[in-house]
């Protein structure tokens, strides 16, 4: 608890600009394939052959928890 | 003569440019820094005046006197994935792998000082200007009466993040916005706050640039729309020719900032269809441009990457 006659804390300007960060999509499931050093999808084929996840992962709009969506 | 590609596994994007390296018939060696120590192993030696480096991971060796090129995509932090991570764990490895790598004659896309030059939009502002590239005016300050004059002068101001990121644990997004003229900027105390003249635009424009080789695309923006990326408007990027006063200026900013590689927005004025330089993302994404206008940026990456140290 703040004691009285504390100011109270101030928010960054830009904070009044911020919303919630719009979900990710859900994706098709792929994993990394150390021997070929791409991605596979559930089924064996390279995951850049679905466009979808390509152009979800490849956006330049940041969804939480990304690793790889920001741009920079 | 090896290609290293430095991002996360997860990176699709990067996995583009792995196939088309493949393609060509170019041996590469892909990890994540984050894997460092663990499924990744480094060693270098000093002995005698002679200089030798490995590089281990998955099967394969890479000796770094062996390596033509290091595309620093979008690598975890150093260590980050070690049993136990430590922020001393982090820069010891950091320091082992970069120093390693910087050793060698290895080209660099893009150069870990240069990206972390490159990163802060202030500086950008700076070397746009003495570029040639028209630059909004711009104002980064935590004085309210700053803000409030800026505001008043330009009458139509955006906010956006100085660092390009966005706040909040989960991050919330940070659209580029308009301020209006009687905001209350007392916040502007609390963080240094970026505002920007707002460019009536008919287009947003990106322009990546690969080594000499620059290529442009446009949106087309809906009347009054402000940040290109947020609100679905319907239109796509197409590919769009670059001027060749704009070529010049990006040659220049880039070699004033020593990059090879560099993903520019500008916004492309109603009125006048002169392309405001907004910033310059030393590793921007280039996936979404390709898929839409076919253009072969990651081809273009495996390339240059390919490319025998000159
Ligand atoms: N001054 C401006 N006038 C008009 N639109 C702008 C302006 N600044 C940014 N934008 C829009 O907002 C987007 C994001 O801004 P940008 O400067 O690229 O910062 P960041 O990507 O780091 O958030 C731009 O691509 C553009 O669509
Ligand atoms: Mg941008």
């Amino acid at each position: 608890m703040r004691g009285q006659g504390r100011k109270q804390q101030m928010k960054p300007f830009a904070w009044n600009y911020a919303r919630p960060a719009e979900q990710a999509p859900a994706l098709a499931t792929y994993s990394y394939d150390a021997a070929l050093q791409l991605n596979v999808l559930a089924d064996g084929r390279p995951a850049i052959l679905d466009r979808a996840l390509l152009a979800a992962a490849g956006t330049t709009t940041s969804k939480a928890g990304s690793a790889t969506h920001f741009d920079d | 003569m090896t290609v290293l590609v430095l991002t996360s596994a997860q990176d699709v994007t990067a996995d583009l440019v792995v196939a088309e390296l493949h393609e060509l018939g170019v041996p590469l060696v892909r990890f994540d820094p984050a894997d460092l120590p663990g499924e990744v192993a480094l060693s270098t030696e000093y002995v005698r005046g002679e200089f030798r480096g490995y590089l281990s991971t998955g099967g394969r060796v890479a000796s770094v006197d062996a390596l033509r090129s290091v595309w620093v995509r979008r690598p975890g932090g150093a260590a980050a994935h070690a049993e136990e991570p430590s922020a001393w764990l982090a820069e010891e490895t950091d320091h082992a792998l970069y120093g390693m790598l910087d050793s060698t004659d290895a080209r660099w896309m893009n150069h870990p000082s240069a990206a972390a030059r490159a990163r802060r939009k202030t500086w950008q502002m700076r070397v746009a200007h003495r570029s040639g590239f028209p630059v909004p005016a711009t104002l980064v300050t935590t004085y309210p009466a700053m803000a409030r004059r800026f505001a008043e002068q330009y009458r139509h101001v955006v906010v956006k993040s100085v660092s390009g990121k966005s706040p909040g644990d989960p991050p919330m997004a940070l659209p580029t916005t308009l301020v209006p003229p009687d905001a209350d900027f007392s916040g502007v105390a609390a963080g240094p706050t970026l505002f920007q003249r707002y460019i009536a635009k008919r287009a947003d424009i990106r322009l990546t640039s690969v080594g000499d080789t620059h290529f442009a695309a446009r949106k087309t923006a809906e009347a009054g729309q402000v940040d290109g990326r947020f609100g679905d408007t319907g239109h796509s990027w197409q590919p769009v020719d670059v001027p060749p006063q704009v070529a010049r200026a990006v040659e220049r900013y880039k070699r004033h900032a020593s990059l090879a590689y560099g993903a520019f927005d500008f916004a492309e004025e109603e009125q006048t269809g002169t392309w405001w330089f907004l910033e310059c993302n030393q590793g921007g994404q280039f996936g979404f441009v390709e898929l839409d206008t076919g253009q072969p940026l990651a081809r273009t990456v495996a390339e240059w990457l390919a490319a025998e140290p000159g």
